[in-house]
Parts: structure tokens; C-alpha cells; sequence
């Protein structure tokens, strides 16, 4: 099916929770309602004519303070019918919760997490919510384009401040050395 | 690896900072709650008089800093809870900050044992972004040379360490000795052994040196008899195979929602390589077969099947690779490499068939030479999720050991 | 029972075809090296320690900034006109590079900063053998400059610049009071 016929497809059983359609950019996007996102991904995984069984990617995005919104976006890949479609949801950038697709895709699991990790935004109904790449009790959410670093991490300094003090630097000259030069 | 029935909490810290002076730091009392065990799929309650081995961070088998929490019962395995990011190198972050060719070095690092291949998919997907479809010739087979040899080398390592982690010595030392010879070529054309910054946005760093394609020749004629010599040392061998040939089965299903691909997919008897199916670059020029396993000596989708499958797909990376040379054609690979890297605005997913499966990167453009947004969609990320989904009741905690050898993971690229 | 007494024999035969092997191996050339006596011969083009050829170098700060760890630092100062050498490849020095630091414990050896150089002046070398008890030993200082020299030498530009600036504001005075 082209992107096209998906749109339509879903515009038909979904209505208004279908609010954008992007068909010339470079992966044809479908953006859908954040609350609308799990029936969407299971309508698309279990319709005869859709059969996405394969979530590529999930990525989360941020969007920027302009825009106010965190954004997910969803690859899908058919497996048996061969065809690609792109979905996004956003959601507001505090307290953003999008319903989780895990139970459709059981990838999304893990890359929710790492989604939530990054981001912040909150997967509703996700069986383990937690952090995966960072430390549980690391704060912030260092994609974010707002993101400042913690100071101190269980009192260890954070960022990193330039060079340590040049105590006893034993100053190494590079033409000294003849068989480099 | 060492017992550990939970995990000490401390809430507050005291400490000297950079001035000498003495300060407090508390945590956040929402990550008071203590132990608690959880993990793809069926979250687990851990009940009263269950075990918990912490397998890693420095353990030799987890291929890297990998901590796995093993609930057991007895010798039996209930459930596994990997826990990572001991190698997280903020990958995403840094690219944001980064022009982007100069991405590529730090994409190098992400699967340092297949670096061609994280360069070829990086490389691709901003071609993709950028809408370049027009390269000279030369350029596209240097680049399938490259990830065809590539993928030689990182199947060597990934069957070398899986013996090694059964308890065969000999085939690492054989394995690393022919991988080698292949780190030998591509240091003589990129000038660098591991993380090569070789293969650019619409080029390649140098051209290929003269006489290049012979010696790739030679390697190809003495290394394709030295496979079937590790067929008669390792893969038929009968301890080995009662080893590896009955754990770790993962079904088509599981392995395709978990989004697995890559030589773990076919091991499961999925017939599906991203370079037949949806074929990026040339590969649609070359003749080659897509291995599969077929549960010929156990269970279909055990260890043993994702293993040869691996042999398997060498032999045909080195068909791939005569072709290539056949039909190498001479001219300038970097006629079209363009000056100004600064992609208009939009998005691009592109996912590639490195080593290990389904290598994808989503890069995000807003029109400035600096990526917004690049998510590496990695294979054994998902690889490690599935973990679970391989228990079926009776797996042991030494086949833990050699379930993780099978999916060929590697923790910088899980870690990022 | 045939079964059986065939895995007891197949559990002996194929490790002894895998142990026949081993044996034949003891017999062939080691491929491991006794690394200090002897070396590898490495390709021409190795990418192992940086270096850069000051004489050829303008101080454009083209692979400070190409280089994706900021291991490069530069600086520089005018060069008043009648100091301007020309390098060999024929560019000429308007500046006078008073550091040029780079910091090898930071470098991931990438080579992105050699190509971007206009006067090829910055490249890799087959070297690699170098290592410091302190991590500020790999820290390659190519030019020696002493402190005073670089204030010497900045000095001398702000004054040309004072010069020029009062020479320009002169002409166009004058030219201000021709054309009035
Ligand atoms: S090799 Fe790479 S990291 Fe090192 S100085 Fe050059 S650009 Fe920087
Ligand atoms: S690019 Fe070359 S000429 Fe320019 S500052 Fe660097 S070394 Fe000097």
C-alpha cells in the first residue's frame, strides 16, 4: 500500500485523531493524536491489509521550547506486504504522557524506556518504567535542548571543568624528539 | 559473579568539592524505593526465597560492561534483568553538537568491531536526508568492498568469542589470527586498524592504493579454505553442538516483534537480509545467498543455528567481495562528494544490514550543518531485549553465558 | 542403543579431527611477533601521533576547527606587512602563530583535521611509540614561544593597527577637506 492509502485508511477509522499528513517529505509521516497512538499501532499491526508487524524505530524527539512538544515517531515496516509507513505523536514537553505500544510491539519496550530516558515523556501503562541507560537516580533528561547538568552525581563533581591544575607538568617537546621530526 | 540479596541504599552524601569546602548532596527520595526487579516483557515480582546473581559489570563473557540481575531457582534461571549504560558514551547528545561529518568518527565508536558498517549507515542516511542518489561507480563498490570485508572480520571475533565462551580456545586464537589479515587491508588503505573515519557524506577519505584488489584476492583464496577448517574444528564438532544446539531458542515470532534482524533473525529461520529485501547501495548487483538456520542438529533458533549462520553468511560475504573486484571499475570515487554538508530541513530514517542485524539511524535536520536530532536504532539493543523471551523454562545459568555469546552483542553499541 | 553408542563415538571422533588440526599447527610458522625486536613495517599513510610542520603553517584555524574533540588550540597575532614570509606551498604568513598545542591524550585520531589544511602542513605520522608519566606529556606545544615574544609580538601589531587606523583617518580627512 503507499503511504497515501494508509493515510486514508486510517483518516476513514480514526477521523480526527488523524491531524497531519506529511506525503512529500522523505519518509511519509502521518501524525496521529497522543491518546490515539496505541489504537492506531493496533489497528495497523492486525488489519489484513496493513500488517505492520515491525516496529523499525522509535525515537523520541524534542521539539524545542517554541513549539512546546516532545515528539515520538514510530517506523513501521511490514514484513509481508512490504510497505513503510512513518507515524508521530507529540506531546506537551512537561508531564507529556503518550500511551504505551509495547504490548503490539514488544521492541517498543526498551526503546521506550530509552525514550522516557532521554526525554522525559511518560509512557502510560508501560510494565517497567524505568530509566535504561542512565542511572536510576540521575536527574534531568539530557536530550532535552534545555538540558542543564546535574553539579554533583552520589558526590562526584558533573561537568567537566577544563583541566586539572598543571601541577609538576613536565612539559614534553615534540621537536625534541628526533626521530619524529 | 557474586550473590547479592539487594542493593544498599544511601540517601545523602557528603563530600569536599573543588574549593575544600564541605557539602551535603540527597537524593531524590522517588529513587529511595529500593530493589526492585523488572525486565522486558513479564515484569517479575521477585518472591521470597529467590536468588539474585548480579552477573557483571566485569565479567568476560557479557562481551563488554554488561550487568545482568538472574533471578534464580536453583541452577534454573526465572528471569534476567539486564541492566545497562555502564558504557554510555552520550553518542545522540555529542552528534547534536557536531557537524556532520564530524559524526562519522564517533559513529566509528559505537560498534568499534564493525565500524565500516556504523559508517556506511551513518553515511547513507545523511545521503538519504540530503537526497544525494547520484555516486561514481567506483565509490559504490568501494563501499560494499568495505562492508563485505568488515563484516568477515566482526562474524571472526563474534564466532571466535562464542567458542571461547563455551570452552573452545583454539578457533579465538585462528579467528583473530584471519581477522587480522583483513584489519591488515584496511590499514593500508584508511591508515587506521579499528575505527577507520574512511567511508564519508558522498566519498571516501583515499582512494583505494594501487594493487589493492589483489591483495584482497589473496586474502580471499586463503581464507576461504581456513573456514572449512573451522567447520571441522568448531561448528561439527559433537561437544559443541550438544552445547549450543537445544538453548536459546527464539522463535520467528518473538524475534521479529522484538525487532531482531541480522544473522539472530535467520538463525530463527526467518529468511530476511536487509540487503536482498530492501537493497541499499548496489546490492542488488551482486549474486548471493541468505543463510538460514534450519535446526538441523536441535532446536530451530537455538545458539547453534544464530552460530552457523554466521560461518554461512562469510562465505558469502566473500562471493560478494570476488564480485566486487570483478567488477571494480577505475575512476575518481570522489567526483561527487559534496562541498557543503548543510542537508535542508527534514527527517530521514535509513536502516542497513550491519553484522549484528537491523542498523538504522533517524537523523532530524533544521536546515543548519549540525544534525537536531540522530537516534541510532541499534541491533543489539534490541538483540539483548529478547533475553527473556529465550527462557523457556529450562534454561541454566551457564547457558546464560552461552545464550549471550550466540546474539554476538556488543556493549558500546547497546550503551551508545 | 545404536544411537547411543554413536554419540559416544562422535563425541570422541570430532574433537580428535579438531585436535589433529591443533597438532598439524605446532608445525607450521608462528604469526605472533616478539614486539620490541621486532616491528611491524606499517603503511606509509598510518594514522598514528600528529604532526605539524610550522614553517608551511598560516594559522588559518581550519583544523582547530574540524576536529570534532577541540584537542586543537591556536593562536595568533597579525603579522605587520613587512614580516610576512611565504611557505613553501607559496601561501603567505599573515599571521604569526604564537601556540599551537595539541592535546594527543584527547585525540581520537580521526584525521579530519589534515584534510581541510591549505598548505598540507599538519599531518599523521607512522609513529606511535610515545607515552608520559603524566597525561600532560602528550600534550605537543609545536611552537616555542616564549610569553614575552608573543606580548612582543602583539604589541608591534597593535601599534601598526594604531598607525594605520591614524593614516586612514588622516586620508580621509584630507580627502574630506579636497572634496569640500
Ligand atoms: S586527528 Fe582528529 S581528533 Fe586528532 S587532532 Fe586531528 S581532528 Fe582532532
Ligand atoms: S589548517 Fe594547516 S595552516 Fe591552517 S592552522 Fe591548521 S596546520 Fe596551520
Amino acid at each position: 500500500m503507499t503511504p497515501e492509502a494508509i493515510h486514508d485508511a486510517l483518516q476513514q477509522y480514526f477521523g480526527e485523531a488523524i491531524t497531519a499528513f506529511d506525503a512529500d517529505a522523505i519518509d511519509p509521516t502521518v501524525t496521529v493524536e497522543a491518546s490515539a497512538i496505541h489504537d492506531v499501532g493496533a489497528y495497523l499491526r492486525s488489519e489484513p491489509d496493513m500488517l505492520f508487524d515491525s516496529l523499525m524505530c522509535l525515537s523520541g524527539v524534542d521539539y524545542g521550547e517554541a513549539q512546546n512538544s516532545l515528539g515520538v515517531v514510530y517506523h513501521l515496516h511490514s514484513t509481508a506486504l512490504r510497505h513503510t509507513i512513518t507515524l508521530r505523536v507529540e506531546a506537551p514537553r512537561q508531564d507529556g504522557v503518550v500511551p504505551t505500544v509495547c504490548d503490539i510491539w514488544r521492541t517498543a519496550e526498551w526503546h521506550e524506556r530509552e525514550a522516557f530516558d532521554l526525554f522525559g515523556m511518560r509512557f502510560d501503562r508501560h510494565p517497567d518504567h524505568r530509566r535504561i541507560l542512565l542511572p536510576d537516580d540521575w536527574e534531568g533528561h539530557p536530550l532535552l535542548k534545555d538540558y542543564q547538568v546535574q553539579e554533583f552525581y552520589q558526590g562526584i563533581p558533573v561537568p567537566y571543568e577544563g583541566d586539572p591544575p598543571e601541577i609538576g607538568m613536565d612539559v614534553y617537546r615534540f621537536q625534541d624528539r628526533e626521530d619524529l621530526a | 559473579m557474586c550473590a547479592m540479596a539487594g542493593k544498599p541504599t544511601g540517601d545523602v552524601y557528603r563530600f569536599q568539592d573543588s574549593k575544600g569546602q564541605w557539602r551535603t548532596h540527597r537524593r531524590p527520595s522517588h529513587h529511595q524505593d529500593g530493589f526492585r526487579s523488572g525486565g522486558p516483557g513479564i515484569s517479575y515480582e521477585r518472591q521470597g526465597d529467590d536468588l539474585i546473581l548480579q552477573m557483571g559489570p566485569q565479567h568476560p563473557s557479557t562481551h563488554g560492561v554488561l550487568r545482568l540481575e538472574i533471578v534464580t531457582d536453583g541452577e534454573l534461571v526465572k528471569h534476567i534483568t539486564p541492566h545497562l549504560g555502564y558504557l554510555h558514551r552520550c553518542f545522540e547528545k555529542h552528534a547534536e553538537a557536531m557537524t556532520y561529518p564530524q559524526v562519522i568518527p564517533y559513529a566509528d565508536r559505537m560498534d568499534y568491531l564493525s565500524a565500516m558498517n556504523q559508517e556506511l549507515a551513518y553515511v547513507l542516511a545523511v545521503e538519504k536526508l540530503m537526497g544525494l542518489k547520484e555516486f561514481p561507480e567506483r565509490l559504490e563498490y568501494i563501499r560494499v568492498l568495505m562492508a563485505e570485508l568488515q563484516r568477515i572480520a566482526s562474524h571472526l571475533l563474534a564466532i571466535g568469542t562464542y567458542g571461547l565462551d563455551v570452552g573452545a580456545m583454539t578457533p579465538f586464537f585462528w579467528c583473530v589470527r584471519d581477522r587480522e589479515k583483513i584489519l591488515d587491508l584496511f590499514e593500508w588503505v584508511s591508515g587506521a586498524r579499528l575505527l577507520y573515519n574512511y567511508l564519508w557524506i558522498g566519498g571516501v577519505a583515499h582512494d583505494l592504493p594501487a594493487g589493492y584488489t589483489d591483495k584482497v584476492m589473496e586474502f580471499v583464496t586463503y581464507f576461504e579454505p581456513r573456514v572449512q577448517e573451522l567447520n571441522d574444528l568448531l561448528s561439527s564438532n559433537k561437544i559443541f553442538i550438544e552445547r549450543a544446539a537445544s538453548i536459546g531458542v527464539l522463535t520467528a515470532e518473538d524475534a521479529i516483534s522484538y525487532g531482531i534482524g541480522g544473522p539472530n533473525l535467520r538463525g530463527s529461520g526467518v529468511k530476511w537480509d536487509l540487503r536482498k529485501e530492501e537493497p541499499y547501495g548496489i546490492y542488488d548487483r551482486f549474486d548471493f545467498d541468505v543463510p538460514v538456520g534450519t535446526g538441523e542438529f536441535g532446536v530451530l533458533g537455538s545458539a547453534w543455528d544464530r552460530y552457523i549462520v554466521r560461518v554461512r553468511e562469510m562465505l558469502e560475504s566473500l562471493k560478494i567481495i570476488r564480485q566486487v573486484v570483478d567488477q571494480m571499475p577505475g575512476s575518481d570515487p570522489n567526483e561527487a562528494m559534496p562541498r557543503r554538508i548543510r542537508p535542508a530541513k527534514g527527517e530521514a530514517y535509513l536502516r542497513t544490514e550491519s553484522p549484528r542485524g537491523e542498523l538504522g539511524f533517524y537523523l532530524v535536520s533544521d536546515g543548519t550543518e549540525k544534525p537536531y536530532r540522530c537516534k541510532a536504532r541499534s541491533p543489539c539493543f534490541t538483540a539483548i531485549s529478547a533475553l527473556n523471551a529465550m527462557n523457556h523454562g529450562g534454561m541454566l545459568i551457564a547457558d546464560a553465558v552461552a545464550v549471550i555469546g550466540s546474539l554476538d552483542i556488543v556493549l558500546g553499541e547497546i550503551d551508545r | 542403543m545404536l544411537q547411543y553408542f554413536r554419540n559416544i563415538w562422535e563425541g570422541f571422533w570430532t574433537p580428535l579431527v579438531g585436535l589433529s588440526m591443533t597438532w598439524r599447527k605446532l608445525f607450521v610458522p608462528s604469526v605472533t611477533m616478539q614486539y620490541p625486536e621486532e616491528r611491524w613495517e606499517l603503511p606509509t599513510n598510518s594514522r598514528m601521533q600528529l604532526f605539524v610542520n610550522m614553517d608551511d603553517c598560516i594559522g588559518c584555524l581550519q583544523c582547530e576547527r574540524a576536529c570534532p574533540v577541540q584537542c586543537i588550540s591556536i593562536d595568533t597575532v597579525k603579522a605587520i606587512p613587512d614580516e610576512v614570509e611565504e611557505t613553501t606551498t607559496g601561501h603567505k604568513k599573515r599571521l604569526h602563530v604564537t601556540k599551537f598545542d595539541i592535546d594527543m591524550v584527547k585525540c581520537c585520531y580521526c584525521d579530519l583535521c589534515t584534510f581541510p589544511c591549505p598548505t598540507e602542513c599538519i599531518y599523521m605520522t607512522p609513529s606511535f611509540e610515545d607515552s608520559s608519566p603524566d597525561r600532560y606529556g602528550l600534550v605537543y606545544h609545536f611552537v616555542n614561544m616564549t610569553p614575552q615574544r608573543a606580548a612582543e609580538l602583539e604589541e608591534k601589531a597593535r601599534q601598526f593597527d594604531a598607525a594605520e587606523a591614524a593614516r586612514k583617518a588622516k586620508a580621509s580627512e584630507k580627502s574630506a577637506t579636497a572634496t569640500a
